[in-house]
């Protein structure tokens, strides 16, 4: 799942690896969709993180669409 | 007698008044109140796969949450639940005050774990663009 955050809380987008695996079109289309968001927020200046229950959370350069769980959060400034 | 009538007929337009608009005020303003609730809905979700139990429950039950530093074992970061400060604590004690914002408005949940992810896994980079005040006793 991609996490988006933004001022409305947060976008998702899902996709089942397994199904992209077995070459399901609709979950190859969430995955395009989802790489897509992802490297448009990236371009923005928005920092991606793998985040997995019990294991430290990873920043992450390029979309992983074997992660359960990316999250991203906009660019931050000194406040 | 007319004095009384125009006293009495200001006083009811006064409450009418206020009464009349108010579903007119209530439909332009539901949109933003709803948007709002729900953004607020989704950001606590995330809050809650994000967090731990215990550290769920230091957020809602102490106002913050203590974030150990990655790098410097006594180190922590003091993130309140909504906007402000972040505490820096080293060896029990307050050594540093920190201000980083998204720069997109966020729900305050969001912004609690905007502030824990990136001193989880990008520790260097936020401490580079936060802005620092030292605390001296």
């Amino acid at each position: 799942m991609l996490r988006v955050m933004s001022r409305r809380g947060d976008d998702r987008v899902t996709w089942d690896e397994q199904k992209v695996l077995a070459g399901d079109p609709e979950a190859t289309a969430a995955i395009r969709e989802a790489e897509r968001i992802f490297t448009q927020e990236r371009a923005k200046g928005a920092t991606a993180f793998r985040v997995e229950p019990g294991k430290p959370t990873q920043r992450i350069e390029q979309f992983d669409s074997t992660a359960e769980q990316i999250v991203m959060v906009p660019r931050v400034v000194g406040g | 007698m007319s004095f009384i009538t125009q006293v009495l007929a200001t006083l009811g337009w006064i409450v009418v008044a206020p009464l009349a608009i108010s579903p007119i005020v209530w439909l332009i303003l539901q949109p933003y109140f709803k948007g709002w609730s729900r953004a607020e809905r989704r950001a606590a979700d995330l809050l809650r796969d994000a967090l731990t139990p215990e550290q769920f429950r230091q957020l809602v039950w102490r106002g913050y949450l203590e974030i150990p530093s990655p790098t410097e074992p006594q180190r922590v970061y003091r993130v309140p639940r909504t906007r402000g400060y972040i505490q820096v604590i080293e060896n029990g004690r307050a050594v540093m005050r920190l201000c980083v914002q998204p720069v997109e408005c966020l729900p305050d949940a969001d912004v609690v774990v905007l502030h824990k992810l990136m001193i989880e896994a990008n520790e260097e980079n936020y401490l580079k663009k936060a802005n620092k005040y030292l605390c001296i006793e």
